[in-house]
Protein backbone atom coordinates (compact mmCIF):
# COMPACT_ATOMS: atom_id res chain seq x y z
CA UNK A 1 0.00 0.00 0.00
CA UNK A 2 1.34 3.70 -0.83
CA UNK A 3 0.48 6.19 1.55
CA UNK A 4 0.63 9.62 0.09
CA UNK A 5 2.02 12.33 2.05
CA UNK A 6 -1.66 14.04 2.25
CA UNK A 7 -2.75 11.54 4.71
CA UNK A 8 -4.11 12.97 7.65
CA UNK A 9 -4.32 9.86 9.84
CA UNK A 10 -8.40 10.33 10.79
CA UNK A 11 -8.16 6.02 10.87
CA UNK A 12 -11.11 5.56 8.91
CA UNK A 13 -9.21 2.93 6.97
CA UNK A 14 -8.48 1.21 10.33
CA UNK A 15 -12.15 1.21 10.58
CA UNK A 16 -13.20 -0.41 7.64
CA UNK A 17 -10.10 -3.06 7.33
CA UNK A 18 -12.04 -6.36 8.07
CA UNK A 19 -8.51 -7.78 9.11
CA UNK A 20 -8.12 -5.19 11.02
CA UNK A 21 -4.35 -4.48 9.60
CA UNK A 22 -3.92 -0.98 9.77
CA UNK A 23 -2.30 0.68 12.69
CA UNK A 24 -2.74 4.69 12.72
CA UNK A 25 -0.19 6.13 14.88
CA UNK A 26 -0.14 10.09 15.23
CA UNK A 27 1.92 10.63 12.27
CA UNK A 28 2.60 7.58 10.60
CA UNK A 29 0.09 4.31 9.12
CA UNK A 30 1.13 1.42 8.94
CA UNK A 31 -0.04 -1.87 6.99
CA UNK A 32 0.53 -5.40 7.91
CA UNK A 33 1.40 -5.85 3.78
CA UNK A 34 1.19 -10.00 4.60
CA UNK A 35 -1.97 -10.17 5.30
CA UNK A 36 -4.24 -8.25 3.20
CA UNK A 37 -6.51 -9.56 0.98
CA UNK A 38 -6.63 -6.22 -0.93
CA UNK A 39 -10.36 -5.53 -0.82
CA UNK A 40 -9.63 -2.46 -1.04
CA UNK A 41 -12.23 -0.99 1.33
CA UNK A 42 -9.44 1.05 2.77
CA UNK A 43 -8.81 2.65 -0.43
CA UNK A 44 -12.49 3.85 -0.91
CA UNK A 45 -13.18 4.92 2.21
CA UNK A 46 -10.59 7.73 2.63
CA UNK A 47 -11.88 11.16 2.35
CA UNK A 48 -8.53 12.47 0.91
CA UNK A 49 -7.50 9.74 -1.48
CA UNK A 50 -4.43 9.45 0.20
CA UNK A 51 -3.70 5.32 -0.20
CA UNK A 52 -3.10 3.47 -3.17
CA UNK A 53 -3.14 -0.37 -3.83
CA UNK A 54 0.63 -1.12 -5.12
CA UNK B 1 8.19 -2.98 32.91
CA UNK B 2 5.24 -4.32 33.91
CA UNK B 3 2.17 -1.60 35.00
CA UNK B 4 -0.48 -2.72 37.05
CA UNK B 5 -4.29 -1.21 37.09
CA UNK B 6 -7.77 -2.24 37.60
CA UNK B 7 -9.07 -0.63 34.67
CA UNK B 8 -7.05 0.44 31.36
CA UNK B 9 -9.25 3.04 29.21
CA UNK B 10 -7.93 3.23 25.20
CA UNK B 11 -8.85 6.77 24.08
CA UNK B 12 -9.19 10.02 25.52
CA UNK B 13 -11.78 11.29 23.69
CA UNK B 14 -15.12 12.38 24.94
CA UNK B 15 -16.41 8.95 25.29
CA UNK B 16 -12.97 7.46 26.82
CA UNK B 17 -12.83 10.53 29.54
CA UNK B 18 -15.93 9.76 30.50
CA UNK B 19 -15.71 6.18 30.98
CA UNK B 20 -12.62 6.75 33.41
CA UNK B 21 -14.10 9.35 35.19
CA UNK B 22 -16.74 7.59 36.18
CA UNK B 23 -14.72 4.27 36.87
CA UNK B 24 -12.45 6.06 38.97
CA UNK B 25 -15.23 7.79 41.01
CA UNK B 26 -16.54 4.66 41.57
CA UNK B 27 -13.07 4.09 43.38
CA UNK B 28 -11.51 1.77 41.09
CA UNK B 29 -7.40 2.41 39.77
CA UNK B 30 -7.96 3.94 36.45
CA UNK B 31 -4.75 4.40 33.74
CA UNK B 32 -6.22 6.10 30.49
CA UNK B 33 -4.13 6.62 27.12
CA UNK B 34 -4.40 8.53 24.41
CA UNK B 35 -1.67 7.87 20.97
CA UNK B 36 -1.87 11.59 20.39
CA UNK B 37 0.21 14.52 21.83
CA UNK B 38 -2.70 16.75 22.08
CA UNK B 39 -6.01 15.34 23.54
CA UNK B 40 -8.85 16.90 21.17
CA UNK B 41 -6.54 17.46 18.41
CA UNK B 42 -7.17 17.37 15.73
CA UNK B 43 -10.84 17.32 15.54
CA UNK B 44 -12.95 15.00 13.63
CA UNK B 45 -16.06 16.52 14.12
CA UNK B 46 -19.11 19.16 13.48
CA UNK B 47 -19.04 19.97 17.05
CA UNK B 48 -22.88 20.30 17.59
CA UNK B 49 -24.34 18.74 21.03
CA UNK B 50 -27.51 18.92 23.02
CA UNK B 51 -28.32 20.96 25.95
CA UNK B 52 -30.49 18.65 27.53
CA UNK B 53 -27.38 15.74 26.70
CA UNK B 54 -24.73 17.72 28.45
CA UNK B 55 -27.17 18.25 31.55
CA UNK B 56 -27.61 14.44 31.65
CA UNK B 57 -24.34 13.48 32.10
CA UNK B 58 -24.07 16.09 34.79
CA UNK B 59 -21.43 18.34 32.74
CA UNK B 60 -22.17 22.26 33.49
CA UNK B 61 -21.82 24.11 30.26
CA UNK B 62 -17.96 26.49 30.25
CA UNK B 63 -17.86 29.45 28.28
CA UNK B 64 -14.22 28.04 27.87
CA UNK B 65 -15.73 25.25 25.31
CA UNK B 66 -19.22 26.62 24.12
CA UNK B 67 -18.65 28.55 20.80
CA UNK B 68 -22.36 29.18 20.34
CA UNK B 69 -25.82 28.05 21.77
CA UNK B 70 -28.21 27.28 18.58
CA UNK B 71 -31.41 28.46 18.10
CA UNK B 72 -32.92 26.35 15.44
CA UNK B 73 -32.50 24.46 12.05
CA UNK B 74 -32.48 25.32 8.68
CA UNK B 75 -32.94 21.91 6.13
CA UNK B 76 -31.92 22.71 2.36
CA UNK B 77 -33.10 20.37 -0.42
CA UNK B 78 -31.50 19.83 -3.41
CA UNK B 79 -33.36 22.97 -5.42
CA UNK B 80 -32.54 25.26 -2.37
CA UNK B 81 -36.02 25.23 -0.75
CA UNK B 82 -35.20 25.81 2.95
CA UNK B 83 -37.92 24.57 6.13
CA UNK B 84 -36.77 26.62 8.99
CA UNK B 85 -37.25 25.50 12.04
CA UNK B 86 -36.45 28.12 15.05
CA UNK B 87 -37.26 29.30 18.29
CA UNK B 88 -39.59 32.05 17.21
CA UNK B 89 -41.72 29.67 15.28
CA UNK B 90 -41.78 26.49 17.37
CA UNK B 91 -40.89 25.19 20.95
CA UNK B 92 -37.19 23.89 20.48
CA UNK B 93 -36.71 20.94 23.04
CA UNK B 94 -33.17 19.78 21.49
CA UNK B 95 -31.62 23.15 21.57
CA UNK B 96 -27.84 22.82 21.60
CA UNK B 97 -24.29 24.57 21.41
CA UNK B 98 -21.60 24.06 19.01
CA UNK B 99 -18.83 23.50 20.89
CA UNK B 100 -15.02 23.63 20.77
CA UNK B 101 -13.99 20.08 20.75
CA UNK B 102 -10.08 21.14 21.07
CA UNK B 103 -11.33 22.97 24.51
CA UNK B 104 -13.77 20.67 25.14
CA UNK B 105 -11.84 17.26 25.08
CA UNK B 106 -9.32 18.32 27.24
CA UNK B 107 -11.58 19.27 29.75
CA UNK B 108 -13.61 15.93 29.77
CA UNK B 109 -10.10 14.45 30.49
CA UNK B 110 -9.29 16.92 32.99
CA UNK B 111 -11.94 15.73 34.44
CA UNK B 112 -11.35 12.39 34.57
CA UNK B 113 -7.78 13.35 36.13
CA UNK B 114 -9.20 15.17 38.67
CA UNK B 115 -11.52 12.15 39.74
CA UNK B 116 -8.60 9.80 40.42
CA UNK B 117 -7.58 8.44 36.84
CA UNK B 118 -3.98 8.69 35.10
CA UNK B 119 -3.79 10.24 31.69
CA UNK B 120 -0.75 9.19 29.53
CA UNK B 121 -0.96 10.81 26.00
CA UNK B 122 1.38 9.86 23.10
CA UNK B 123 0.71 6.41 24.23
CA UNK B 124 -0.52 3.79 22.15
CA UNK B 125 -1.89 0.51 22.54
CA UNK B 126 -0.38 -1.65 20.35
CA UNK B 127 -2.30 -5.83 21.48
CA UNK B 128 -3.53 -7.49 23.98
CA UNK B 129 -3.62 -11.00 25.22
CA UNK B 130 -5.78 -12.53 27.94
CA UNK B 131 -4.05 -14.15 30.81
CA UNK B 132 -5.91 -15.86 33.65
CA UNK B 133 -7.94 -13.11 34.86
CA UNK B 134 -6.94 -10.51 33.66
CA UNK B 135 -5.51 -8.94 30.15
CA UNK B 136 -2.21 -7.80 29.21
CA UNK B 137 -2.10 -5.06 27.28
CA UNK B 138 1.11 -3.73 24.86
CA UNK B 139 2.21 -0.28 24.55
CA UNK B 140 4.66 2.45 23.24
CA UNK B 141 5.80 5.84 24.14
CA UNK B 142 8.52 7.34 22.40
CA UNK B 143 11.02 4.41 22.71
CA UNK B 144 9.81 3.16 25.37
CA UNK B 145 7.91 0.07 25.31
CA UNK B 146 5.89 -1.70 28.28
CA UNK B 147 3.48 -3.95 28.92
CA UNK B 148 0.24 -2.87 31.00
CA UNK B 149 -1.91 -5.82 33.49
CA UNK B 150 -5.41 -4.90 33.36
CA UNK B 151 -8.77 -6.55 35.05
CA UNK B 152 -10.89 -4.26 32.63
CA UNK B 153 -9.78 -2.84 29.61
CA UNK B 154 -12.96 -0.37 27.76
CA UNK B 155 -12.01 0.09 24.78
CA UNK B 156 -12.47 3.83 22.96
CA UNK B 157 -10.80 3.97 19.96
CA UNK B 158 -12.96 5.64 18.02
CA UNK B 159 -13.72 4.57 14.78
CA UNK B 160 -10.74 2.83 13.99
CA UNK B 161 -12.08 -0.06 16.44
CA UNK B 162 -9.04 -1.94 16.56
CA UNK B 163 -8.80 -2.72 20.67
CA UNK B 164 -12.31 -4.54 20.77
CA UNK B 165 -11.54 -6.49 17.58
CA UNK B 166 -7.86 -7.89 19.64
CA UNK B 167 -10.45 -9.04 22.09
CA UNK B 168 -12.51 -10.55 19.39
CA UNK B 169 -15.79 -8.02 19.29
CA UNK B 170 -16.80 -7.67 15.30
CA UNK B 171 -16.92 -3.98 15.62
CA UNK B 172 -15.26 -3.65 11.77
CA UNK B 173 -17.36 -1.07 9.48
CA UNK B 174 -18.65 -2.19 6.35
CA UNK B 175 -18.16 0.45 3.89
CA UNK B 176 -22.07 0.75 3.87
CA UNK B 177 -22.14 2.13 7.47
CA UNK B 178 -19.31 4.33 7.62
CA UNK B 179 -19.38 8.00 6.51
CA UNK B 180 -16.31 9.51 5.04
CA UNK B 181 -16.34 13.02 5.73
CA UNK B 182 -14.42 16.32 5.63
CA UNK B 183 -15.12 19.64 7.03
CA UNK B 184 -13.26 23.09 7.12
CA UNK B 185 -13.56 25.39 9.37
CA UNK B 186 -14.35 28.76 7.87
CA UNK B 187 -14.58 32.63 8.10
CA UNK B 188 -16.63 34.77 5.94
CA UNK B 189 -19.40 32.35 5.78
CA UNK B 190 -22.37 34.45 5.55
CA UNK B 191 -25.70 32.39 6.82
CA UNK B 192 -28.49 34.08 6.74
CA UNK B 193 -28.95 33.42 10.27
CA UNK B 194 -25.99 32.14 11.97
CA UNK B 195 -27.96 31.30 15.32
CA UNK B 196 -29.03 28.04 13.25
CA UNK B 197 -27.77 24.56 12.09
CA UNK B 198 -28.13 24.29 8.09
CA UNK B 199 -28.11 20.82 6.53
CA UNK B 200 -28.43 20.20 3.03
CA UNK B 201 -29.73 17.03 1.44
CA UNK B 202 -29.67 15.44 -1.63
CA UNK B 203 -26.90 14.53 -4.27
CA UNK B 204 -24.92 17.30 -2.89
CA UNK B 205 -23.57 14.88 -0.43
CA UNK B 206 -24.67 10.83 -1.66
CA UNK B 207 -25.24 9.02 1.56
CA UNK B 208 -25.38 11.38 3.91
CA UNK B 209 -25.87 15.07 4.13
CA UNK B 210 -23.60 18.46 4.12
CA UNK B 211 -23.65 21.13 7.05
CA UNK B 212 -22.90 24.31 8.22
CA UNK B 213 -22.56 24.36 12.13
CA UNK B 214 -22.32 28.17 13.20
CA UNK B 215 -19.11 28.81 15.78
CA UNK B 216 -19.98 32.34 16.68
CA UNK B 217 -19.61 35.59 14.02
CA UNK B 218 -18.70 34.55 10.40
CA UNK B 219 -17.10 31.63 11.61
CA UNK B 220 -18.79 27.81 11.10
CA UNK B 221 -17.82 24.39 10.45
CA UNK B 222 -19.23 23.71 6.79
CA UNK B 223 -18.58 19.77 5.83
CA UNK B 224 -20.32 16.60 4.70
CA UNK B 225 -20.52 12.84 4.91
CA UNK B 226 -20.72 10.63 2.48
CA UNK B 227 -21.50 7.03 1.89
CA UNK B 228 -18.19 5.53 -0.48
CA UNK B 229 -20.50 2.93 -1.92
CA UNK B 230 -23.08 5.86 -2.80
CA UNK B 231 -20.07 7.75 -5.17
CA UNK B 232 -17.19 7.49 -6.95
CA UNK B 233 -15.89 10.97 -5.49
CA UNK B 234 -13.90 11.33 -2.00
CA UNK B 235 -15.67 13.47 0.10
CA UNK B 236 -13.05 15.93 -0.03
CA UNK B 237 -13.86 17.04 -3.44
CA UNK B 238 -17.52 16.67 -2.54
CA UNK B 239 -16.75 19.52 0.08
CA UNK B 240 -15.04 21.67 -2.23
CA UNK B 241 -17.93 21.61 -4.89
CA UNK B 242 -20.63 22.15 -1.70
CA UNK B 243 -18.41 25.23 -1.00
CA UNK B 244 -17.87 26.76 -4.42
CA UNK B 245 -21.83 26.68 -5.18
CA UNK B 246 -23.42 27.07 -1.91
CA UNK B 247 -24.23 31.18 -1.79
CA UNK B 248 -22.94 30.98 2.22
CA UNK B 249 -19.46 29.82 1.13
CA UNK B 250 -18.77 31.45 -1.89
CA UNK B 251 -16.83 34.42 0.11
CA UNK B 252 -15.43 32.20 3.13
CA UNK B 253 -12.00 30.98 3.42
CA UNK B 254 -10.88 27.76 5.30
CA UNK B 255 -8.51 27.94 8.49
CA UNK B 256 -8.28 23.89 8.99
CA UNK B 257 -9.36 21.21 7.36
CA UNK B 258 -10.82 17.86 9.16
CA UNK B 259 -11.04 14.47 7.65
CA UNK B 260 -13.01 11.68 9.32
CA UNK B 261 -14.74 8.52 9.60
CA UNK B 262 -18.30 7.95 11.62
CA UNK B 263 -20.07 4.70 12.30
CA UNK B 264 -23.55 4.87 11.36
CA UNK B 265 -24.26 1.66 10.94
CA UNK B 266 -25.80 1.14 14.69
CA UNK B 267 -24.01 -0.70 17.83
CA UNK B 268 -22.49 -4.42 17.10
CA UNK B 269 -24.18 -6.83 18.63
CA UNK B 270 -21.74 -7.75 21.42
CA UNK B 271 -20.29 -4.58 23.13
CA UNK B 272 -18.69 -6.95 26.21
CA UNK B 273 -16.47 -9.61 26.42
CA UNK B 274 -14.39 -11.36 29.53
CA UNK B 275 -12.32 -8.25 30.55
CA UNK B 276 -12.98 -6.14 27.94
CA UNK B 277 -15.81 -3.61 27.22
CA UNK B 278 -16.53 -1.01 23.85
CA UNK B 279 -17.82 2.45 23.51
CA UNK B 280 -18.09 5.63 21.61
CA UNK B 281 -17.60 5.33 18.10
CA UNK B 282 -15.88 2.23 18.64
CA UNK B 283 -19.14 0.82 19.64
CA UNK B 284 -21.09 3.02 16.88
CA UNK B 285 -22.76 4.50 19.41
CA UNK B 286 -23.92 7.47 17.11
CA UNK B 287 -27.23 8.77 15.98
CA UNK B 288 -27.08 6.48 12.42
CA UNK B 289 -29.35 9.45 10.84
CA UNK B 290 -27.45 13.15 12.20
CA UNK B 291 -24.11 10.86 12.81
CA UNK B 292 -23.99 12.92 16.32
CA UNK B 293 -21.82 10.96 18.79
CA UNK B 294 -20.74 13.14 21.53
CA UNK B 295 -23.57 12.72 23.83
CA UNK B 296 -24.54 9.06 22.99
CA UNK B 297 -20.70 7.85 23.34
CA UNK B 298 -20.21 9.77 26.37
CA UNK B 299 -23.21 8.20 27.80
CA UNK B 300 -21.65 5.01 26.63
CA UNK B 301 -18.66 5.89 28.42
CA UNK B 302 -20.16 6.65 31.63
CA UNK B 303 -22.20 3.68 31.85
CA UNK B 304 -19.60 1.29 30.88
CA UNK B 305 -16.91 3.27 33.77
CA UNK B 306 -20.19 2.83 36.57
CA UNK B 307 -20.42 -1.15 35.78
CA UNK B 308 -16.45 -1.29 35.86
CA UNK B 309 -16.01 0.05 39.15
CA UNK B 310 -18.63 -1.89 40.37
CA UNK B 311 -17.50 -4.94 38.63
CA UNK B 312 -13.74 -4.10 39.98
CA UNK B 313 -15.50 -4.18 43.67
CA UNK B 314 -16.96 -7.68 43.67
CA UNK B 315 -13.97 -9.14 41.89
CA UNK B 316 -15.61 -10.16 39.23
CA UNK B 317 -14.91 -8.92 35.43
CA UNK B 318 -16.43 -11.63 33.33
CA UNK B 319 -18.32 -11.27 29.92
CA UNK B 320 -21.51 -12.06 32.75
CA UNK B 321 -20.78 -9.73 34.49
CA UNK B 322 -19.82 -6.96 32.44
CA UNK B 323 -22.96 -7.76 30.30
CA UNK B 324 -24.92 -5.12 32.90
CA UNK B 325 -23.26 -2.38 30.81
CA UNK B 326 -24.85 -3.67 27.10
CA UNK B 327 -27.83 -4.29 28.92
CA UNK B 328 -28.52 -0.18 30.25
CA UNK B 329 -26.71 0.96 27.51
CA UNK B 330 -29.36 -0.63 24.72
CA UNK B 331 -32.58 0.15 27.47
CA UNK B 332 -30.68 4.50 27.12
CA UNK B 333 -29.38 4.89 23.46
CA UNK B 334 -29.85 1.64 21.76
CA UNK B 335 -33.47 2.05 20.99
CA UNK B 336 -33.53 5.61 19.94
CA UNK B 337 -29.95 4.16 17.74
CA UNK B 338 -32.10 1.41 16.02
CA UNK B 339 -34.63 4.10 14.95
CA UNK B 340 -32.78 6.52 13.29
CA UNK B 341 -31.21 3.88 11.65
CA UNK B 342 -34.33 2.76 9.71
CA UNK B 343 -35.12 6.60 8.91
CA UNK B 344 -31.69 6.97 7.58
CA UNK B 345 -32.28 3.46 5.44
CA UNK B 346 -35.49 5.53 4.13
CA UNK B 347 -33.68 8.54 3.47
CA UNK B 348 -31.15 7.19 1.09
CA UNK B 349 -34.13 5.92 -0.77
CA UNK B 350 -34.69 9.23 -1.73
CA UNK B 351 -33.91 11.14 -5.03
CA UNK B 352 -33.38 14.66 -5.06
CA UNK B 353 -36.80 15.42 -6.63
CA UNK B 354 -38.59 13.65 -3.74
CA UNK B 355 -36.80 15.47 -1.28
CA UNK B 356 -37.51 19.17 -3.02
CA UNK B 357 -41.08 17.98 -2.99
CA UNK B 358 -41.13 17.24 1.10
CA UNK B 359 -39.01 20.04 1.38
CA UNK B 360 -42.16 22.19 -0.27
CA UNK B 361 -44.77 20.82 2.09
CA UNK B 362 -42.49 20.93 5.20
CA UNK B 363 -41.94 24.86 4.64
CA UNK B 364 -45.47 25.18 4.95
CA UNK B 365 -45.99 23.02 7.66
CA UNK B 366 -46.40 24.52 11.20
CA UNK B 367 -44.07 22.56 13.74
CA UNK B 368 -45.48 22.71 17.36
CA UNK B 369 -41.52 21.56 18.48
CA UNK B 370 -38.42 20.36 17.05
CA UNK B 371 -36.89 17.59 17.50
CA UNK B 372 -35.25 14.83 15.54
CA UNK B 373 -38.87 12.59 16.03
CA UNK B 374 -40.58 15.08 15.85
CA UNK B 375 -39.71 16.63 12.10
CA UNK B 376 -39.88 12.55 11.48
CA UNK B 377 -43.25 12.38 12.65
CA UNK B 378 -44.37 15.06 9.99
CA UNK B 379 -42.75 13.78 7.19
CA UNK B 380 -44.22 10.52 7.66
CA UNK B 381 -47.94 12.74 7.57
CA UNK B 382 -46.51 14.40 3.91
CA UNK B 383 -44.92 11.46 2.41
CA UNK B 384 -46.55 7.73 1.94
CA UNK B 385 -43.69 6.04 1.37
CA UNK B 386 -42.54 7.25 4.71
CA UNK B 387 -45.67 6.30 6.27
CA UNK B 388 -45.10 2.56 4.72
CA UNK B 389 -41.20 2.78 5.76
CA UNK B 390 -41.64 4.69 9.37
CA UNK B 391 -45.19 4.29 10.81
CA UNK B 392 -45.24 1.53 12.87
CA UNK B 393 -41.56 2.89 14.64
CA UNK B 394 -43.13 6.96 15.31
Amino acid sequence: MIVKEWCMYCGGCAGVCPRNLIEVRELTLKFNEDECKECSLCVQLCPVDALEQE
Amino acid sequence: MLIETDILVIGAGPAGSTAAKHAALGGAKVLMLDKKSEIGAPKRCAEGVSIGGLESLGIEPNPRWVTKKLDGVRMVSPNGTDVWLTSDKVELPEAGYILERKVFDKFMAMDAARAGAEIRVKTLATGLRREDDHVIVSAECMDEEFEIKAKIIIAADGPETRVARWAGLRTALKAKDMESCAQFEMAGVEMENNDVIEFYFGSVAPGGYAWIFPKGDDIANVGLGVLTTNTDKTAYQHLLEFVENCPATKNAQPVELNIGADPVGGMPKKMVADNVMVVGDAASQVNPLTGGGIISGMTGGMLAGKVAAEAIKEGDASEKRLSEYEKVCRAEIGDSINKYLKVKDYMMTLSDEELDSIADVFKDTDFERVSTGEIVKTLIKVSPKALLKLGKIF
